[in-house]
């Protein structure tokens, strides 16, 4: 059985108490308020969450871990819950499952949820922390290939010297199929190394306003592509109007653009140094 | 520009900090032809030298252009005006203040300071005599410390220029 009216309605009371004391920066009450509304109904992931963010201002990091992880288990869709949790991980250095937090909050709040106004700071966070494993895994990719095609070209040398020996009369034609094979070599060691080489994104992904890599797509009927959270300001602030149509557009208008969606995962899946932010 | 307007001027927002530095990156890899930024390090305030295109009443004359961010960028056009002295136009007022609608009302978050540069070079390129707007010296003297030919209380606008 549940707790009873009465109780969900105190409970209630304490969270709103909770977060007046929030909104003041008294975190410590804050914090009481919620442990007393847990103690009352301890299924509402929502006091869980909102007890997180308090400790994550105070950085007690291993409280928010347990409180986001445990508001996970009552609501595995809270944005609020899988972010902070990705914060921790970070903190703690566990960069792989930290990013994996991040990437599940950044889904779960982009699209038509309400909470889309956390997209941008919780994409921030996910870029950060992706440019830094870029830093490190490329360099080690980098030292790896080098390596490796030192070992190569000497491998092709020594082969080069041994056909040499064996084949007095044709020395000339050895050479210039050696060379051949050294300069190919080196094509495929520059193709190899490619990805991991920071360039532009191309222009289809990136918003004609912000001029950067889209992070919540979302189409106009005149067919054109815009970043969510930019768009819904120009309409707000500037005019009704699709910026570069100027046709008349409401908010209502707008869908997420899913296959330009895929096209930036895909393309950041590739080149993690695009995840730099300026 | 005044160093009190200076000081007035908020820092720009994050947004309009990226969409700038992306701007500017642009900017140094293909610049719109007969245009020159001059370089700073003040990212909210560019000077840009303007050509006049060859064989229009402007060739052969430099103008510079100041072109000044609002901190919300691009949701704000920024203000561009000519520094002194301002090319002889119908448009374009003697302190320098420019009649171009994109600026004002018809400003859009999708244009760059790049597409701002063309339309004035082909405002500038498409004019047929040289001359100030017919209620320069009415506007310039109500404008005081105005930046820019928004309908302003006694001076009225002229006609806009429609690009």
């Amino acid at each position: 059985m549940g707790p009873n009216a009465a109780v969900v309605k105190q409970a209630e009371l304490l969270r709103i108490d909770g977060n007046n004391y929030f909104k003041k920066n008294r975190f410590g009450a804050a914090i009481d308020a919620y442990t007393e509304a847990i103690t009352l109904c301890p299924n509402v992931p929502i006091y869980f969450t909102n007890r997180a963010l308090c400790h994550l201002k105070r950085n007690e990091w291993e409280r928010v871990e347990e409180d986001s992880r445990r508001a996970i288990q009552l609501d595995n869709h809270s944005v609020k819950a899988h972010y902070m949790l990705g914060l921790v991980l970070l903190q703690k250095q566990e960069l792989a499952k930290g990013i994996k937090e991040l990437e599940k909050a950044l889904n779960l709040g982009r699209g038509a949820n309400p909470k889309g106004y956390m997209v941008e700071e919780i994409w921030q966070e996910l870029a950060k922390a992706k440019y830094l494993e870029w830093e490190r895994s490329s360099s080690e990719r980098s030292w790896e290939l080098q390596n490796l095609k030192e070992a190569c070209e000497s491998a092709l040398k020594e082969k080069h010297f041994l056909d040499v020996s064996e084949m007095e009369g044709f020395v000339d034609d050895t050479t210039t199929s050696h060379l051949k094979q050294l300069e190919a070599l080196e094509r495929v060691f520059n193709k190899a190394a490619e990805d991991d080489k920071p360039s532009e994104v191309p222009d289809y992904l990136c918003c004609r306003i912000t001029l950067d890599i889209f992070h919540d797509p979302v189409i106009t009927p005149s067919g054109l592509t815009y970043e969510r959270a930019v768009i819904l300001d120009h309409l707000q602030k500037v005019g009704e109007f699709d910026p570069i149509t100027r046709e008349p557009l409401d908010p209502s208008q707008l869908i997420p653009n899913l296959a330009i969606k895929e096209a930036v995962e895909q393309f950041l899946d590739k080149h993690w140094w695009a995840y730099k932010i300026d | 520009m005044t160093s009190s307007s200076a000081a007035s001027r908020k820092n720009l927002s994050k947004i309009a900090c990226n969409r700038l530095q992306k701007e500017l990156v642009e900017w140094q890899v293909n610049p719109p032809a007969g245009f020159k930024h001059k370089v700073t390090d003040n990212l909210q305030r560019w000077v840009i030298e303007v050509a006049g295109a060859p064989g229009t009443l402007y060739s052969n004359e430099t103008y510079q252009l100041q072109v000044d961010f609002p901190e919300n960028y691009p949701m704000e056009a920024p203000q561009v005006i000519f520094l002194h002295p301002a090319p002889l136009h119908p448009h374009i007022y003697s302190n320098g203040h420019i009649c171009l609608d994109i600026l004002y009302d018809s400003w859009s978050p999708a244009m760059t300071v790049s597409s701002i540069c063309i339309s004035i070079l082909s405002m500038l390129s498409s004019s047929t005599v040289k001359q100030r707007p017919e209620d320069n010296d009415r506007y310039v003297k109500n404008c005081r410390n105005g930046r820019s030919p928004r309908r302003q209380g006694g001076g009225s606008m002229m006609t806009k220029y429609d690009n």
